[in-house]
């Protein structure tokens, strides 16, 4: 497999030589759009690239999910040196203690704590409009530049077009003849948080050109969905298609849940306005209350639309979203033909060849045979 | 040297009511396990012979071992196998085999061979991990889970104690069961904590089999966790190691509110024993295609 782009890359490097600002954010319920119009670059923080995570357990004490803890010993190792500021939401519990813990020993210049509602009603949608007048004003302060409604209406521009991009990416994955596999689909969001969407959106579609023209992948023995906590690793993925899986989609807040459904424009409303509704109806996630049978029947509508034989189950340990999940969709999955391989995950692999084992099992019974 | 109690005996065996066998039709499995190998042989879907060894510093090593057990037994030679499916942790570690296939899958189809059709909730309890499969009438898995974070409830956890304790490995089940009345099970998860937390015991007064009786009752309730976990659905039947384990097993039947199904095969070449018929399978269906393309 070819590399993931680094946390600091030559795009950040480019960046920061031009002077340009970059803000850190946890949580696909950022509304990043805010942080572009800005002028800034908005990175996701993530957890690859720690392979000790002493300090970010240290301060969280392992009780807190991997996950959490390697993006603070990312943060604290220096490997987000660029950051000027963070933005993080309460998504859980240990993502709202990463920025506590940051805000306590942090370095950067701005640090924001959104608070998303976990409804969408209207009045959820509301609230969620003032955080985000909150978090502009941040962002103005931090930039030195106002944000004005065209600025923001370019910035819903530019991510609605990463957004059809890296759904026509995934559109690859489907049918009898897939060109591109769960690795590099992963591969393509993570890049998409870690560079200007502008340069991004001409390489995507420069590699989705490519790809059409591949010989389509052959030989794996069941398509997979991967759903559950954070999986921000391709790594990881692969696994999975070195032991006869191939990803074809996944429910995963680095996958497609990260920029998949538009920002929509409804008449009289105003940008922020259009983003904080569209934010909160996007995919929705275990942290959204009471709104377990909306999420599996998303999940089930893309296990079809992928035409998916099997769920891969990811919870991280300590998950507090997705380590309980499991009650409202486990049953349901398997009534409705889609048999579910259950895993634990650290942040830092160390099991691979158990992983695999488990991998190469469930792919053989999906077979239904061995040839 | 010291005495080690955790050594189980190794075990070969040849079917004394085949006469010959065909040679087209041998297939063997070899199942390299954590802490024991195995390798069965099957004459057209007929057992043949079988070897349990213990599973050495090198896998292929172990592999050709195991083989060779079966070979002084019936005379054959590695080129009178007509295909060989390696499973088992160490299964791409199997250097004659012609294809490689989980422990897990081979498990279920060995379970289905010894135990019949009937048979649906497999456990398998090896030398460092555990397995609830859930498999169909033809063998085939349905669904399964598997821990193997540490070798708590697992065969190597049993040798730690048999060590511990001075008890011959072979000996626990049925000294476990010689209580009045079960104590408490031991709480550590950590065969290391467990280690200490059994020294306290002794210390306590306890006598051998109290603690013993502990254990297995910790292993116990412990892989019970695992089988509801997956789908307990009847009949059950335990392979591996620690099934021939008498005070575990009483004690997982009576966790559970069922009875696990007896057979007179050897629990521990399960894995190896499917690898062998799914072997035979994949056999018949390349012949088949074969023929087709002729």
């Amino acid at each position: 497999m070819k590399p993931t782009i680094a946390i600091d890359n030559a795009y950040i490097e480019s960046w920061k030589q031009k002077g340009g600002k970059v803000v850190g954010t946890v949580c696909c319920h950022i509304p990043e759009e805010i942080i572009h119009a800005a002028g800034m670059l908005p990175v996701r923080i993530r957890g690859t690239e720690c392979t000790d995570d002493r300090d970010g357990e240290l301060w969280m004490t392992d009780y807190a999910c991997g996950f959490c803890r390697a993006c603070l010993q990312n943060l604290i190792s220096g490997k987000y040196h660029f950051l000027d500021g963070i933005v993080v939401s309460d998504g859980c519990m240990f993502v709202q203690r990463l920025y506590d813990n940051w805000k306590v020993i942090g370095n950067t210049k701005c640090k924001v704590n959104l608070n998303v509602p976990r409804n969408h009603d209207h009045l959820a949608v509301r609230y969620f409009v003032d955080e985000l007048k909150i978090l502009k004003e941040e962002m103005e302060k931090l930039s030195g530049r106002e944000i004005t409604d065209e600025a923001l209406n370019a910035s819903i521009d530019l991510y609605n077009e990463t957004r059809a991009l890296i759904r026509e990416l995934f559109s690859l994955t489907k049918g009898e003849h897939p060109l591109v596999s769960g690795t590099e689909t992963l591969q393509w969001t993570i890049k998409a948080m870690s560079m200007p969407k502008e340069i991004y959106n001409q390489e995507l579609k420069a590699f989705i050109e490519e790809a059409k023209g591949r010989e389509p992948i052959t030989g794996y023995g069941a398509r997979l969905m991967m759903i559950g906590s954070a999986v921000d690793d391709p790594d990881y993925v692969h696994i999975f298609e070195e032991h006869g899986g191939l990803i074809v989609t996944d429910y995963n807040c680095y996958g497609t849940r990260y920029l998949w459904q538009d920002v929509t424009r409804k008449e009289g409303e105003t940008p922020l306005e259009s983003i904080a509704r569209s934010y909160l109806e996007k995919l929705t996630c275990p942290r959204m209350t009471d709104l377990h049978d909306e999420m599996y029947e998303d999940m089930l509508r893309l296990a079809k639309e992928f035409d998916v034989d099997g769920i891969v189950y990811v919870r991280l340990k300590n998950c507090c979203l997705w380590g309980g999940e499991s009650v409202f969709f486990y049953d349901r999955f398997k009534e409705d033909g889609y048999p579910v391989l259950t895993l634990e995950k650290e942040e830092i692999t160390t099991n691979a060849g158990q992983v695999g084992v488990r991998a190469e099992a469930f792919v053989e019974m999906l077979e239904g045979g061995t040839d | 040297m010291a005495e080690e109690f955790w050594r189980w005996s190794e075990t070969s065996w040849r079917n004394p009511d085949l006469e010959g066998w065909q040679k087209g039709t041998l297939t063997a499995g070899v199942d390299i396990g954590s802490t024991s190998t195995q390798a069965v042989l099957l004459s057209d879907k007929r057992l043949v012979a079988y070897a349990s060894i213990r599973t050495g510093a090198n896998s292929k090593d172990s592999a050709h071992n195991a083989m060779r057990k079966v070979f002084d037994l019936t005379g054959l030679r590695q080129e009178d196998i007509a295909f060989t499916v390696g499973t088992g942790y160490g299964r791409v570690n199997v250097p004659f085999a012609d294809k490689t296939i989980t422990e897990i899958t081979c498990h279920a189809k060995g379970a289905h061979y010894i135990y019949g059709s009937t048979v649906r909730t497999i456990l398998d309890m090896g030398g460092q991990d555990c397995k609830a499969i859930h498999c169909d009438e033809t063998g085939r898995v349905v669904s399964f889970m598997m821990n193997d974070k540490c070798a708590a409830g697992t065969g190597r956890g049993m040798e730690v104690i048999a060590d511990l304790l001075g008890v011959p490995i072979e000996e626990i089940g049925e000294r476990s069961l010689q209580v009045e009345k079960d104590p408490p099970p031991i709480t550590s998860q950590c065969v290391v904590f467990a280690k200490t937390e059994v020294g306290h015991l002794m210390r306590e007064g306890w006598t051998k089999e109290q603690v013993l009786a502990a254990y297995c009752e910790a292993m116990a309730e412990r892989v019970a966790r695992l089988l509801r976990q997956n789908e307990m659905v009847e009949d059950f039947a335990i392979t591996g190691g620690i099934a021939k384990n008498i005070g575990v097993v009483k004690r997982i039947e009576r966790l559970m509110h069922v009875k696990a199904l007896q057979s007179d095969y050897d629990s521990q070449i399960a894995g190896a024993l499917g690898g062998a018929v799914l072997g035979y399978d994949l056999l018949q269906r390349r012949k088949k295609r074969a023929r087709k393309t002729e």
